[in-house]
């Protein structure tokens, strides 16, 4: 290393260990068989130590960036104070296949339930033609599969995953939220329900999504294997099936567009849309309002790690 | 008896003459000049091939046709000495029936639609086999279509065409609409019912009424008929079940594989589903699926083909539809109810009430 001609000790104590360790196993070898391990050695260990600090400083680097924009974020929108992460980047992953594939889904299934509609000849004709159009509704059918699949697994082995599917789950608290909050909205009562990690309007979402997967893709499945499904039931099965596709994606449709447009985008405190889809944060005025036991508990946890380490 | 023959001659004689002086002269002697041979009953011509050509035509062939006052020379015009040199040549309609002729011939613009037309195109190409006008309309016996008699009336339409189409023909006329055009009801379509009359194209040509995507449109200018189809106890539901299903969806967006009511009806040999030949009895379905389904089994005839879902008689399907109509009805009006009260709280809260 011609370069530091004043190693620094770091370097310099990184050189002695280099050379106590083949020292140690070229003892019985002849010195310039041992020169060479050594020289092979050092090289190697060097060049690793370099790769790290590489990886360290483009790491150091990126989390640089994000300082800064952060601090950007705060002189210009002091108000809405530190970030939290509120989905991961594992769900929000998740969330982009389900809805690409679902938007899929819709523009190349709805022209089939109205054919007559303005639009629906210009959707198909996007793809070239009801056949093209056929063959990416099945592309989404995959993303959307790929996406239930994954998300159960995220369900089971993920801690993420486990701890939101049980914060998930309904309890008698959402009913009560559910009371007051119109109560709330109809000027009843001054005070706001106080919502946990997921209100209940979130939960209402989650299992709607739950119950159109199954029955899309269940009822899907029947419909792209009609001819295995044929082997085994009569046909007004398949009819069956038909049915439910077609219903089913109507509501499902219906629900994404109306209600969870409003309640995540197009609602007064958020209009035009929120990006937490893509960025995951929140922000702590909002996480206030909205999830105010969700912040309490991470203060708390805050409190107690703090509380735990002890000052130096 | 010599004096009678005498009078009777003079009588003729003076008769001719007076016509001849009061009449267009050329016309009635051209009739009795070509008579001179064509009125011969015998008078046929032996042809290379060995058919024999019948040429006998007198003043009564043109009788009670549309033409019965015209003369041999006003079609066959290029006939001009006696006998002639040249065999004369076709009759070509078109020297009279144009727009503003002065003959005052009929003449509208369906006319010329033969002449794009499948047999129109084929005569353009040098096809000696294809129909002119007199192949259809007949020759000398041309009759308005509203005649009875008439080789293009609806009853005898069929036939005309079948002289060419024999076996095409020999379908129809065991096929339910063969067989009740035959017993008398006029509104069973005959060919020129579905091919069109003057604009008959080919099957694969996009222009044609039975092009695949528009066999169901040709179909339901009868079969979505309340007033043609309940005279005979069809339903009519089967045009709007078939638009509705994904066969008539993906036709309706022009696809060409799918199957369209000919597919599985049959073309020119639809039968009734009772009937054991019928492409739809049950017992054939399996085969008839199978063409574009391969390994179709007697499970595609389970069930109802042609089914509403909105009708109670659909069962397990209607019940299914009204399910997910109550489920998304209530929903959605939960859903939207809630988006109403909260738009409603939030502006109480901006206007600062609490």
């Amino acid at each position: 290393m011609p370069r530091n001609e004043k190693k620094d000790p770091k370097q310099e104590s990184l050189e002695r260990d280099i050379e106590a360790a083949v020292a140690e196993e070229t003892g019985g070898l002849e010195p310039s068989e041992a020169e060479k391990i050594r020289e092979k050695v050092r090289a190697r260990v060097l060049e690793e130590v370099e790769r790290e600090r590489r990886i360290r400083t483009a790491a150091e680097r990126r989390a640089e960036e994000r300082r800064r924009r952060e601090e950007r974020r705060r002189e210009r929108h002091p108000e809405e104070g530190e970030m939290f992460e509120r989905f991961n980047r594992n769900f929000r992953f998740q969330h982009i296949v389900m809805f690409t594939s679902v938007i899929l889904l819709v523009i190349t299934g709805m022209p089939i339930k109205f054919p007559d509609f303005v639009l629906s000849h210009y959707l198909v004709a996007l793809w070239g033609g009801i056949h093209n159009s056929t063959i990416v509704h099945r592309i989404g059918a995959g993303m959307l599969i790929y996406f239930m699949v994954h998300h159960l697994f995220y369900t089971v082995l993920s801690r993420r995953g486990r701890r939101d599917f049980v914060l998930l789950i309904p309890t008698p608290k959402d009913a009560r939220d559910l009371m007051q909050n119109i109560r709330h909205l109809l000027g009843k009562t001054p005070e706001k329900p106080r919502f946990g990690r997921f209100s209940y309007l979130e939960k209402f979402d989650y299992w709607a999504v739950y119950w159109g997967c199954v029955i899309m893709i269940g009822s899907g499945l029947f419909l792209w294997f009609e001819m295995i499904v044929l082997k085994y039931f009569p046909k007004y099965v398949l009819d069956v099936a038909h049915e439910m596709h077609s219903d089913e994606a109507m509501l499902a449709t219906l629900a994404i567009v109306i209600w969870h447009f409003y309640n995540v985008h197009f609602n007064p405190d958020r209009f035009p849309g929120t990006l937490m889809w893509w960025h995951g944060q929140i922000s702590e005025h909002e996480i206030k309002d909205e999830h105010p036991l969700e912040y309490e508990e991470i203060m708390a946890r805050r409190a107690k790690q703090t509380a735990e380490v002890p000052h130096p | 008896m010599r004096g009678k023959f005498f009078a009777a001659g003079i009588f003729i004689a003076f008769g001719v003459a007076a016509q001849g002086f009061w009449s267009s002269a050329d016309a009635r002697i051209s009739l009795e000049k070509c008579t001179l041979c064509h009125g011969k009953p015998e008078f046929r011509k032996i042809l290379v091939d060995g058919k024999i050509r019948d040429l006998f035509a007198t003043g009564d062939s043109l009788k009670g046709s549309v033409h019965e006052k015209k003369t041999c020379v006003d079609c066959h015009f290029d006939v001009s000495e006696i006998p002639h040199r040249q065999r004369p040549k076709r009759v070509v309609c078109t020297h009279c029936h144009y727009k503003g002729n002065a003959e005052g011939a009929p003449q509208s613009d369906s006319y010329l639609e033969y002449f794009g037309s499948v047999h129109g195109t084929a005569i353009a190409k040098g096809n000696t086999k294809a129909p002119l006008c007199q192949d259809c309309h007949g020759d000398h016996s041309i009759r308005k279509a509203k005649d009875e008699v008439s080789a293009v009336s609806p009853r005898n339409v069929a036939e005309t065409c079948g002289r060419c189409h024999i076996e095409i023909y020999a379908q129809y006329k065991t096929s339910i609409h063969g067989v009740a055009l035959s017993k008398g009801i006029m509104d069973a379509p005959s060919c020129t019912g579905c091919h069109g009359e003057h604009k008959i194209y080919g099957h694969l040509d996009p222009k044609s009424s039975v092009y695949a995507t528009h066999v169901a449109e040709q179909c339901s200018t009868c079969h979505a008929s309340v007033t043609i189809m309940s005279k005979f106890g069809i339903e009519t539901e089967q045009v709007a079940t078939y638009k509705n299903s994904f066969h008539g969806v993906a036709s309706g967006f022009g696809s060409r594989t799918v199957a369209n009511c000919a597919s599985c009806h049959g073309i020119h040999d639809i039968r009734p589903p009772e009937d054991p030949l019928s492409m739809v009895n049950p017992k054939n379905v399996p085969a008839t699926c199978g063409k574009c389904h391969p390994g179709a089994n007697p499970n595609f005839a389970v069930g109802k083909m042609h089914v509403d879902a909105h009708k109670k008689e659909s069962g397990i399907i209607y019940y299914t539809a009204q399910f997910f109509k109550y489920l998304t009805i209530g929903t959605m009006l939960a859903l939207i109810a809630h988006i109403f009260l909260d738009m409603y709280g939030r502006t109480r809260r901006l206007r600062g009430e609490q």
